[in-house]
């Protein structure tokens, strides 16, 4: 069984006349160790479909599975234990806390779990040299870069050990390097940590480094391409498909 | 250009209803305490000097002498020759308290008897009569009075009014009406100067005199005045007199300390409208950042948010007028029985004067403005690049040095200040512990949080709500602080009303139970105002001892002085009765002789108010002037009672005030009973004999205390529901800035949902928050309290109040309680904001 189902995934904003339909009877599924960017114009739902995923909103209609259990039947309290413990969260502003260090933020989810505080830090700690800043453990996110506060928030994805990790626009506010190097980590994530990615971008050149790309367009899934191997020509290959659909 | 600025704040303002209100809520308190007191205390004020002090009516001036007392007819011989005085006149007034029931049900605390010499009075006054006719010189029993005292009475021209007097009462006739009176005050009896001599058995004498001046050139006037104040000596004055200035300074001191209670509140009111903001600017910066690029000016930012500013001190101070003004027509008519009934003097309408009105939306309206200010200016150094910076919770870097240093440096000097034992360098030590605590309040922000969070953590252990409420509160000291301080100064207040209620109550109850323990008190209906009191003569005292069953009857004496340039009651007492029924509380002196002292020459006992006035201390010699001259007195001690502690008196032997003052009537009479004696018995004797001295009450001494406890209970009771007031703007402030936090981090908050917080931790993060200001504040507060409160009862120790300094351990005990309590009620509100928050849309929030 997949890790991930999305079954006839429905979402209306408003009622009568002003209703809008942001997600429309969508379907799909992702394995563990598997990574799929989803991709599309604005407003297509790409975002929508990932907070649905993530247990941020409520469906209007169809239901999210992961491993084995739909999100729909779970009450708030249960949600958000699953947020917690089952899932890992990146944004595009990295939304660290401004005053705690690297380490507590990354802490952040173990601790809320109650965890044991040195356990915490250490296991934060674990992750935070596996993402690349182990020498920058004690240091503030207004004294790291960009591409280094993305990376904490990679590493706080990480440290509940959750299968699933969704990412939304992860690099949509960091220069070409810095988007490389988190886009690799969450490869890394998929391939030696085995976690299934969904990631939501802009940037062809980064939704290549997926195993799997989604496009959308008012709602739906429109194209589903793979690409096997990955090589320098991936990106070409996904601005080629951008254009045909559009 | 400016309806624009209107229009943008008054959304801004309809946008963010509940930061709108509290805000606005903030002015309103502040200007509803300064507004209302000022009602308050000029009100009383005014019924002090209509209903005690003589106004001097529509005459050029008045002399009258120092002490009050009355003099030789001759001196208004004197004047008169003086050269430019058109027309004098000689009078002898006096204001008698109305026992209850005296004329039924009609309700007259006290009447102003006064004699005059009609035609002279006549010419200077112009009395209007409406009925009837005015009087004759030659007038026997006759009187005039007002109209509308004579509807209160029920009286007509012809009929009879009666009058207590030293020999019970007497009887007039109603020979013309005046027009009804308007002001408020004591109504007025005109009787011949002749009838009044007679009547209060001052025989040639008068006690003021009126005299008109034949020009109106200022300079020639003073002239003329400095003549007759040299023609008449220095024993006397010339305007209004100088009786009741006791009573009055009491009260321009319970002014004063209001009004400084009312510009604390205004000034927390600011510090929350400064905090306020200081967060919409930094709200706001994008939007600003965008009207900056496209076009607006930095002038035009500025009017947005002064505007804003204006808008609300507008509104908050015209509601604290209203409600400032209903507060102090409340107390006013709550206070009506109170002076009714202890003082004798009738309250007029509310005063509201026009200045009060300016002073108080001055104060208002601009304390907002003026706190509006910095940020306004701090939003006019938005960049247009603001607009395009993604938002967040700003983090203050480091806080300012400075302040700290000037902060620390207060502190020393208050802390010298306060080791000085000199009463101003105490008080001003307490300003500047005050402000030294403000200032220095952001550098503790940090350790202060670290310890209580500590103590927190114990609570919420392993789930990080501890650590991250305390990164909350650090990661901008200086709002922490400002917060923390109007907190401070809310439980300062009351930790500071504490410990003076508590050193009052100790102190005065003390005093009650010694100097009025006899068994049965014959009161005379204004107690502690002696002048306005008839007495008795010596044979109301000799007919009680002539009760079978009366142990020890003891009389209190009463004449006016001056002495060391200060007026002073002067208190005749018995040196071998008193001590028998009562006792002083001694401050100086030898307990054991100090009566029998009195009886030994001229020798006086101060009690601490006059000593403290004049700086003398047992073994120095007062000069007292009395209308028979300057005599030398010697303080042999120090001691205070109960009815005169607040008042500046002598205590001298009933023989010296007979000699000097001439005085023998008894103002106030002890009684104690033998052993054996039929209690009920002998108080059915005295009610008899007390048929004929209306004037007095018969209140037995247990129930005496009791109702002056009831009485001090009372006004500490509206004291602190006006403490309670006081202390509202601090839970504002504290509401405020969780309010602004959780607006400010919203992002962060819609992150922590987002990644596994539940509602409950994200609310008590809030919750914590919140009681780690309020712990800050509450010890900073408890600190500033404790040396509010010292200060306070120093000084009117120093004034000399009956007081010594009791640590209110009652009063710490509610200032943590009261703090705490403000912690968890402050976070409610933003707590379940902060809980029930939209995950994307939080997310989303910019």
């Amino acid at each position: 069984m997949a890790l991930l189902e999305v079954e006839n995934l429905t979402k209306v904003y408003g009622k009568g006349e002003t209703a809008v339909t942001a997600l429309s009877h969508v379907s799909l599924s992702v394995d563990a160790g598997e990574f799929v960017a989803v991709m599309g114009p604005s407003g297509c739902g790409k975002s929508t479909l990932l907070h649905l995923i993530g247990g941020l909103d409520r469906p209007t209609d169809g239901q999210v599975i992961i491993e084995g259990a739909p999100l729909t039947k779970l009450s708030d309290e249960d949600l958000t234990r699953l947020r917690r413990r089952r899932i890992g969260f990146i944004f595009q502003f990295f939304n660290l806390i401004p005053v705690l260090t690297a380490t507590e933020n990354a802490a952040l989810p173990i601790t809320l779990d109650g965890a044991n505080p040195g356990q915490a830090k250490a296991k934060a700690r674990e992750w935070l040299e596996k993402v690349g800043l182990g020498n920058r453990l004690d240091n503030r996110p207004d004294q790291l870069s960009g591409g280094q506060q993305q990376r904490v928030a990679v590493a706080r994805a990480l440290v509940a050990d959750p299968k699933l990790i969704l990412a939304d626009e992860p690099t949509g506010n960091l220069d070409t390097r810095a988007s490389e190097e988190v886009v690799t980590l969450l490869r890394q994530a998929a391939d030696d940590w085995g976690r299934a990615v969904v990631m939501v971008t802009h940037d062809a050149r980064i939704a290549s480094y997926a195993d799997r790309i989604l496009f959308m367009r008012d709602g739906v899934i429109v194209q589903e391409a793979r690409f096997p191997i990955r090589d320098d020509h991936n990106a070409d290959r996904v601005m080629d498909l951008m254009r045909q659909l559009a | 250009m400016l309806q624009f600025e209107m229009t943008l704040a008054a959304r801004e303002l309809s946008q963010r209803k509940l930061r709108t209100v509290l805000t606005t809520l903030a002015i309103t308190l502040g200007t509803l305490v300064i507004f209302g007191m000022n009602i308050l205390l000029p009100t009383l004020l005014k019924a002090f000097q209509s209903g005690v002090l003589s106004a001097s009516g529509q005459v050029d001036v008045t002399i009258t002498m120092k002490t009050d007392e009355t003099f030789s007819r001759s001196v208004l011989n004197s004047v008169r020759r003086v050269d430019g005085v058109s027309v004098a006149s000689g009078l002898l007034s006096r204001t008698t308290n109305i026992p209850d029931k005296f004329y039924g049900n009609a309700k007259v605390g006290a009447l102003t008897v006064t004699g005059i010499e009609p035609s002279a009075a006549q010419v200077l006054h112009n009395y209007d009569v409406v009925e009837g006719r005015f009087l004759r010189s030659d007038d026997p029993q006759a009187a005039v009075i007002t109209k509308s005292l004579a509807d209160t009475l029920g009286l007509g021209v012809g009929d009879k009014l009666r009058l207590p007097t030293t020999e019970g009462a007497t009887t007039l006739k109603v020979v013309g009406l005046l027009p009804a009176r308007t002001l408020p005050g004591n109504e007025q009896v005109l009787i011949t100067l002749l009838q009044a001599q007679k009547l209060l058995d001052l025989p040639d004498r008068i006690n003021t005199i009126e005299a008109n001046l034949d020009t109106a050139d200022s300079a020639r006037r003073q002239a003329i005045l400095d003549e007759i104040a040299a023609t008449v000596g220095k024993d006397f004055t010339l305007g209004g007199m100088s009786s009741g200035t006791e009573l009055l300074s009491n009260i321009q001191m319970a002014q004063m300390a209001f009004n400084l209670f009312g510009f604390l509140a205004l000034f927390m009111g600011s510090f929350i409208i400064f905090n306020s903001f200081r967060t919409i600017v930094s709200e706001r910066r994008h939007d600003i950042g965008m009207l900056r690029a496209i076009g607006a000016s930095r002038r035009t930012i500025l009017g947005v948010i002064l505007v804003e500013g204006l808008i609300q001190g507008i509104i908050g101070t015209a509601l604290g007028i209203v409600l400032g003004y209903l507060m102090g027509a409340g107390i006013v008519a709550l206070y009506v029985p109170l002076m009714q009934n202890y003082l004798h003097i009738s309250i007029g309408q509310p005063v509201v004067s026009l200045w009060l009105f300016v002073v108080t939306i001055g104060l208002g309206v601009g304390a907002t403005v003026l706190a509006g200010l910095l940020p306004a200016i701090h939003a006019t150094r938005v960049t247009p690049l603001d607009a395009l910076r993604p938002a967040s919770a700003e983090t203050e870097r480091r806080t300012s040095r400075v302040s700290f240093i000037v902060g620390v440096a207060l502190l020393a000097a208050s802390i010298a200040g306060l080791l000085s034992g000199n009463l101003s360098l105490v008080a001003l030590g307490c300003l500047f512990f005050l402000i030294g605590l403000i200032l220095v309040a952001p550098a503790l922000v940090q350790p202060i949080a670290s310890v209580f969070s500590a103590l927190l953590a114990l609570v919420f252990a392993r789930e990080g709500t501890g650590t991250l409420a305390k990164s909350n509160v650090s990661r901008q000291p200086t709002r922490a602080a400002i917060t923390a301080s109007a907190t401070m100064i809310g439980l300062a207040i009351i930790v500071g009303m504490g410990g003076v209620v508590w050193s009052i109550t100790g102190g005065f109850l003390d005093v009650l139970q010694r100097s009025l323990g006899s068994d049965y008190l014959l009161m005379p209906p204004s107690v502690g105002l002696w002048q306005s009191n008839v007495g008795a003569k010596g044979d109301l005292a000799q007919r009680i001892r002539g009760i079978p069953g009366v142990a020890m009857v003891s009389t209190l004496r009463y004449a006016m002085a001056s002495g060391d340039g200060q007026a002073v009651a002067v208190l005749g007492i018995d040196p071998q009765a008193y001590p028998q029924v009562a006792s002083l509380t001694f401050q100086q002196g030898d307990t054991a002789t100090a009566y029998a002292d009195l009886a030994d020459g001229r020798a006086m006992i101060a009690n601490g108010v006059f000593a403290a006035q004049t700086h003398l201390n047992a073994g120095d010699v007062v000069q007292l002037s009395t209308p028979t001259g300057v005599k030398p007195y010697t303080i042999v001690a120090v001691a205070s009672d109960y009815l005169n502690s607040k008042i500046s008196t002598a205590y001298i032997s009933q023989a010296n005030l007979q000699a000097d003052f001439r005085k023998t009537e008894d103002i106030f009479i002890q009684v104690n009973l033998q052993p054996s004696a039929d209690a009920g018995l002998v108080e059915a004797r005295l009610n008899d004999i007390l048929k004929d001295y209306p004037q007095f009450s018969l209140v037995s001494g247990r129930g005496f205390i009791e109702q002056n406890r009831r009485l001090f209970n009372v006004v500490f009771g509206v004291m602190f529901v006006l403490l309670g007031v006081l202390v509202m703007p601090s839970l504002i402030a504290l509401l405020n800035t969780l309010m602004i936090g959780v607006i400010e981090r919203t992002r962060e908050i819609g992150m922590l949902r987002a990644i596994g917080s539940t509602r409950r931790q994200v609310s008590r993060i809030v919750v914590v928050e919140s009681l780690l200001l309020a712990a800050i504040g509450t010890a900073l507060g408890l600190l500033a309290g404790l040396y509010l409160g010292y200060v306070m009862v120093l000084a009117m120790k120093v004034v000399g109040y009956p007081v010594t300094y009791s640590f209110p351990y009652a009063g710490l005990g509610a200032g943590i309680a009261i703090g705490l309590l403000f912690g968890v009620v402050a976070a409610m509100i933003p707590a379940r904001q902060a809980a029930r928050m939209d995950i994307i849309r939080a997310l989303q929030y910019e």
